[in-house]
């Protein structure tokens, strides 16, 4: 689970911390990310590889039809687009029980094959992957943010307005950022489907977008190694709550109010998050 | 007049809606023109100065020429290299791809980002801006930034010498200059672009004697040494009579007076309604 | 049936305008988009049920109570959580995020106390009459009469006071305004009352209808914004006239597609009027930045 938030809090970062759009649509994306690879799997029957081509692009595709519209709002009214889309997002996969079988969700969503003849089962396999994977994600997401389009994401949230009067298509940058940040999200939803190898739409609705936010929030923004500690942070938290020996039904209340406290108490004193070196504006 | 032109402004009309509370609570929208009728040519090459009172529309003028307003009648044209380019229906950024540059009222500078990012971003080379070409292209891309970075430190040197508070502070925040330091690495950042045309808001507002000394020199050394034209608007009449080749005087929308600073400040409209004396 | 659907869209929008009203009272003049209003608006009815259903005081004089203390949660949150960020001038997207921290908070230590399940008010299935084929119970009538009273109410204490243009004033400019001499923190504990009082009304009616558990806030609150959305950001007549329109319609769209598919519709009106007329139906134009 560590592996997918760390997939989810980095790609969100290219978002929220480098180009300063709070995004509530982040869960739709996940979903998004899931379905189409449940698709390409038990439906196309492809294995590992392609399927998360596959799904780094459908994602990326589908999240053109939120940005394209979100971006030419701003402020508020962008945090209100993209939670209307998350909202649509949510009810398409809730109702049309003909594609995604609605509230009764996907069972038996098989393992990922590797090579036409690895399956990975089990939770080590299964960890060694998803690992690779977050590894690979985060050099990326390292490289981007310190390349060119890094720089130019950050123009872009400093000050809108110089960045274009220094020739930059702010319009563009952002959804570029938007898109690529989509694609790898989609790769979180591969993952977390065929781990759990059950999904129904509930996954993937409004709290999971607050979560993922907050889990951004929490670790901090701008940087790297920020929205890792925070993915660490909210994956930690319940089985540490576990240990000290609370039962399960106080637990899960107690570790949203111990968020939604943190969350409070870094607006406060720490905008920029536990780690992060950007503070929100 | 020998001088080519850069910029022709034909007939440019715009208004605003202004929303009005009455007195019993009630509102009303009221359209009124901020600019009623513009026209105005800018001699290549030269230092023009824009001056007027509070709220005649200098700004909103220079927000329709880069592209930031759309005016709701006339057109701009723009000339940098012999011909001429409509620019009613360009984007901001694409104007400033042409090569209009502009510095804002407010020192408008990235503050998150470090005073030699500041200068790189501005690079009129765009390589490396998609997202995954700096990684495809990753040996191209080191040139590429070799190139930026020296391009930068050799404008500060150009500007402000070997050893200037730029360079020794190349990797620390923006936001950790002085006020009058932001203001000049604004200035240094146009010099990062292909710009033909620089349109600066009151480049002397809020900083001390010494900086505007410095912003002089490096006016005078975008004319001279790199061939630029300069439109400014100032209220500060010493330095529109120390840099300025022409100057316009703003009221109500429509350029009242035009001719050297020398004429402007001699001219007894301008004296009485702008100057005070 | 087309009448009946169109009555009861009359009805939830009456409910709509009331919370809606409330959420716009704080947004117009603060800009602090208070996603917290969600709690107020879900924390009202448990209070009903703790001095109702288990120390047996009348319901009217416990749902008093019940605004009172919910009243008090609202003044909290703004002497605790927003006041001090104003002071520190904080960008509106950090309002915002602590803002759902406080809805996290509030909404889990609810759950904590009372449980995730749904609880009802009222055991007994209400009463209904009807005028030819169209049948209504009597406590949706008393949803539309008491919601529409208040809105009155509040129309009319808009028209006689000052209220309106000191409002406005501070939507303009906060700064000015306590340059002024006005105490904008005195006006801000007003604000935060009336939209605590509107959200636990609206609260109260509708769990006295249909029971309530903790996350029905959020549902609610996006229904009082898209409201606000369509009617324009600025004037309180509009959250009002957005209320009923986006009740119609959503009843409508259980009559004409499916009670599934009302989510979708609303949300798709909130983007289509994102895009196309941000200012909403009543909204001014704004003056480009």
């Amino acid at each position: 689970m560590i592996n997918i938030y760390i997939i989810l809090t980095t790609s969100t970062n290219l978002l929220v911390g480098m180009t300063n759009l709070l995004s509530l649509g982040q869960a739709a994306l996940y979903g998004i990310g899931a379905y189409l690879a449940v698709l390409a799997m038990m439906v196309l029957n492809l294995s590992f590889i392609p399927t998360l081509i596959f799904v780094i692009i459908g994602t990326s595709l589908l999240s053109l039809l939120i940005a394209y519209p979100s971006l030419r709002l701003r402020g508020d009214y962008f945090v209100l687009a993209t939670l209307g889309f998350q909202l649509i997002v949510f009810t398409i996969l809730y109702n049309w029980v003909d594609v995604t079988r609605g509230p009764y969700g996907i069972p038996g969503i098989p393992s990922p094959i590797l090579f036409g003849d690895i399956v990975i089962t089990g939770i080590i396999p299964y960890l060694i992957l998803s690992s690779i994977l977050a590894v690979g994600v985060v050099s990326l997401f390292f490289k981007l943010i310190y390349s060119p389009f890094g720089r130019a994401l950050k123009a872009v949230r400093d000050d809108e307005l110089s960045a274009e009067a220094i020739g930059r298509n702010v319009t563009a940058l952002k959804i570029w950022a938007f898109v690529v940040s989509s694609g790898f999200i989609g790769i979180s939803g591969l993952l977390y489907a065929s781990y759990v190898s059950y999904i129904d739409p509930t996954s993937f609705n409004l709290d999971e977008a607050i979560f993922i936010l907050s889990a951004v929030i929490i670790g901090g923004t701008g940087n790297i190694k920020g929205p890792i500690i925070g993915a660490v942070f909210v994956v930690i938290l319940p089985e540490l709550l576990r240990f000290v020996g609370l039962p399960d039904s106080v637990a899960a209340n107690l570790r949203q109010i111990i968020y939604g406290l943190m969350i409070i108490i870094l607006m406060r004193l720490r905008p920029q998050g536990l780690a992060g070196e950007y503070a929100l504006r | 007049m020998n001088s080519d032109t850069i910029l022709i402004i034909d007939s440019i009309r715009k208004s605003f809606v202004r929303n009005i509370v009455n007195i019993r609570g009630k509102d009303e929208d009221e359209k009124f023109y901020v600019l009623e009728d513009i026209d105005l040519i800018l001699p290549a090459g030269k230092i023009t100065a824009l001056i007027g009172g509070n709220g005649t529309g200098k700004t909103t003028l220079f927000n329709i020429i880069s592209g930031f307003f759309k005016a709701d009648e006339g057109k701009i044209e723009f000339k940098p290299n012999g011909s001429l380019i409509e620019l009613t229906n360009l984007s901001a950024y694409k104007r400033a791809q042409l090569g209009i540059g502009r510095m804002f009222q407010d020192n408008h500078i990235f503050q998150n980002m470090t005073v030699l990012e500041n200068m790189l971003v501005a690079d009129e080379n765009f390589f490396g801006e998609r997202p995954f070409q700096s990684i495809i292209y990753y040996r191209k891309n080191n040139n590429v930034e070799k190139e930026r970075i020296e391009k930068a430190e050799k404008i500060f040197i150009d500007l402000f010498g070997e050893d200037n508070p730029f360079l020794n502070m190349k990797n620390e925040k923006a936001k950790n200059l002085s006020y009058g330091q932001q203001r000049l690495l604004g200035l240094a950042r146009l010099l990062m672009g292909n710009y033909k045309l620089l349109l600066l808001d009151e480049p002397t507002s809020g900083v001390n004697p010494v900086i505007i000394e410095k912003i002089k020199a490096i006016i005078n050394y975008f004319v001279e040494n790199k061939n630029m034209t300069v439109f400014l608007i100032e209220h500060n009449m010493k330095f529109v009579l120390d840099v300025a080749d022409f100057c316009h005087f703003m009221s109500k929308g429509i350029i009242a007076v035009s001719g050297t600073p020398e004429d402007i400040i001699g001219n007894p409209d301008v004296r009485k309604t702008y100057l005070g004396i | 049936m087309l009448l009946q659907f169109i009555i009861n869209g009359i009805i939830v929008g009456s409910i709509y305008s009331l919370v809606s009203l409330g959420f716009a009272i704080v947004y117009n003049t603060t800009r602090i988009f208070h996603i917290a209003y969600a709690v107020l608006y879900m924390f009202c009815p448990y209070m009903i049920l703790t001095f109702f259903s288990n120390l047996g005081i009348p319901i009217f004089i416990a749902f008093i109570i019940a605004i009172l203390i919910t009243v008090v949660l609202s003044l909290l949150m703004e002497i605790i959580i927003y006041r001090p960020l104003a002071k520190k001038n904080s960008s509106l997207n950090i309002i915002m995020i602590s803002s759902i921290g406080i809805m996290i908070i509030v909404i889990n230590t609810i759950a904590l106390f009372y449980g995730n399940e749904t609880k009802i008010l009222n055991p007994d299935i209400s009463e209904t009459f009807s005028f030819g084929d169209i049948i209504i119970t009597y406590i949706q009538l008393a949803q539309f009469v008491i919601s529409t009273i208040i809105l009155l109410i509040f129309l009319a204490f808009l028209k006689f006071s000052k209220f309106g243009i000191r409002t406005r004033a501070m939507r303009d400019d906060d700064i000015l305004c306590s340059v002024f001499g006005m105490d904008i923190y005195k006006m801000r504990i007003i604000l935060f009352t009336l939209s605590a009082i509107f959200a636990a009304i609206g609260g109260g009616l509708v769990a006295y209808d249909v029971g309530m558990d903790p996350y029905v806030g959020m549902p609610m609150l996006l229904n009082a914004v898209v409201a606000l959305i369509i009617g324009g950001i600025g004037r309180f007549e509009a959250p009002i006239i957005g209320g009923f329109i986006i009740g119609i319609l959503q009843s409508l769209s259980v009559w004409a597609i499916s009670a599934r598919w009302q989510d979708a519709v609303t949300f798709t009106l909130l983007i289509l009027f994102l895009l196309f007329r941000p200012q909403g139906l009543l909204g001014e134009k704004k003056r480009a930045v």
